[in-house]
């Protein structure tokens, strides 16, 4: 129990704390702690330094982490799948459009960066921060730049939506470790190693929440078809993919099955009224994409 | 503990207060810049240029162009694809910010350097230590620093008659 004084203290203290988060202003919480340290209440002091660190642990990552986040995951998925293919042309249209498409999302004022992995499967991936990446065999099997589109698009939703920091979040959470990011990348490289190599498992080898992924073919089409793209071209290529993963069962471990992603997809264009503009820009990507791959 | 347990529930109150409410009908801009303009065409004069999280009262809708008022009054016509209903959350939204807020009490001193050439010095020590080679380090770095300027994401629209452009 705390006594009078020490709870007239800790009130004062809240306050402080409470300013602190409203301005995000950490230096208010030392502020705080020194004051109770001066009046030689330790115990309380040591509180409010540890309740910042709790707090810090349970609120959102910030964007600046999110950062070191996403190119500490991007890393891994470049040695992982290839390298990158160094097409520049090639390299610069695949941002365009990518770009193009982050400009109607709902969070359209980060950077998105778009590169393509020397890789023959069909994929694509997206880390934190808007680090996306397409490999040269999903290009190969597209067939025009609404296809495009909406693959970037479902990949920038997964952006949007923090799927993979949800992922990292909530894996802190279980393990009780109250930081991550900055802090907790210098001061501790090794377990933040273990945090970023567990979201790159998730994320390239067991695959985010059947959920996360048809959210995201819901966003894919959304934001795509918010640009102009006609939104039926998405249907049109998880059709195709259906047809040429049908027995791909390394591929099913880590998305839901063709009928749910293609029943999301319709539904949402049915719901939210998206129309087909017959948009589909086929030769603009066959002239960027012909020679390169 | 019960003092912890205290000062958790008015954080959780004054988070919940913080939440932005929007009343009426109030779009937000959602792309980085966009254009307000007299009519409801991309060959329309241009009346004001608007940025992310600009929030504009709806006069009326009209098929892919609304009709909004700015703060300052402007009145002209926005594509829909460049507003949102909610407030863009950017790179920080408070929440975010507050959780960074405290986390960098013990983070006095190190910075991040994401966005200029070179890699974050957490990325770089990550490297060392997955053992990632110079080559896809330099990929990344590549990556990161890959800057397009709007006009030419704008040029590209207009060239596939795409956005404000579509006819």
């Amino acid at each position: 129990m705390l006594n009078r004084s020490s709870r007239g203290l800790f009130a004062v203290g809240l306050v402080l704390l409470a300013t602190a988060g409203l301005t995000g202003c950490a230096e208010i919480q030392k502020a705080a702690e020194g004051a109770a340290r001066g009046s030689g209440n330790e115990r309380l002091a040591k509180t409010i330094h540890g309740s910042g660190t709790l707090i810090g642990g349970l609120l959102p990552i910030g964007y600046e982490e999110e950062q070191t986040i996403g190119q500490a995951i991007a890393l891994q998925v470049v040695a992982r799948y290839g390298g990158v293919y160094d097409q520049p042309d090639l390299t610069r249209y695949v941002n365009l459009v990518g770009r193009s498409v982050a400009l109607t999302c709902d969070r359209a004022d980060i950077d998105y960066r778009f590169a393509i992995l020397n890789h023959d499967s069909i994929n694509a991936f997206a880390a934190p921060a808007g680090y996306i990446f397409v490999t040269r065999g999903l290009l190969k099997t597209v067939k025009n730049e609404a296809e495009l589109a909406a693959v970037l698009g479902h990949e920038i939703g997964h952006v949007t939506k923090k799927h993979i920091l949800d992922v990292i979040q909530r894996s802190k959470q279980i393990a009780g470790v109250a930081e991550t990011g900055l802090a907790y990348a210098n001061k501790n490289p090794d377990a933040f190693k273990n945090v970023i190599d567990g979201a790159v498992k998730k994320l390239l080898d067991e695959g985010l929440d059947q959920g996360k992924e048809l959210e995201s073919d819901r966003l894919g089409v959304i934001f795509a078809s918010r640009v102009g793209y006609d939104p039926t071209a998405y249907e049109t290529f998880l059709d195709r993919l259906r047809t040429l993963k049908g027995d791909d069962r390394a591929f099913f471990k880590t998305h839901p099955d063709f009928s749910n992603r293609l029943s999301a997809v319709r539904s949402t264009i049915s719901e939210q009224k998206l129309k087909a503009t017959g948009i589909l820009l086929a030769d603009r990507f066959s002239r960027s994409s012909n020679e390169a791959l | 503990m019960n003092h912890r347990h205290t000062f958790l529930a008015v954080m959780v109150f004054m988070v919940t207060a913080m939440t932005d409410a929007a009343f009426g009908e109030t779009l937000y801009v959602s792309a980085k810049s966009a254009q307000l303009r007299s009519g409801k065409t991309s060959l329309d004069p241009v009346v004001a240029s608007l940025k992310t999280g600009d929030a504009l009262e709806v006069v009326k809708r009209d098929d892919r162009w609304v009709q909004v008022k700015t703060a300052k009054g402007v009145t002209g016509w926005i594509y829909s694809g460049n507003v949102s209903e909610s407030k863009p959350a950017g790179g920080d939204n408070e929440l975010a910010a507050l959780g960074k807020g405290f986390r960098r009490t013990e983070a006095s001193g190190v910075t991040a350097s994401a966005g200029a050439r070179g890699l974050d010095k957490a990325s770089e020590s990550y490297a060392n230590r997955a053992g990632i080679t110079q080559q896809h380090r330099d990929a990344v770095d590549r990556m990161t620093a890959n800057k397009i300027a709007e006009d030419d994401i704008q040029a590209f629209l207009k060239a596939g008659r795409l956005g404000e452009y579509a006819e």
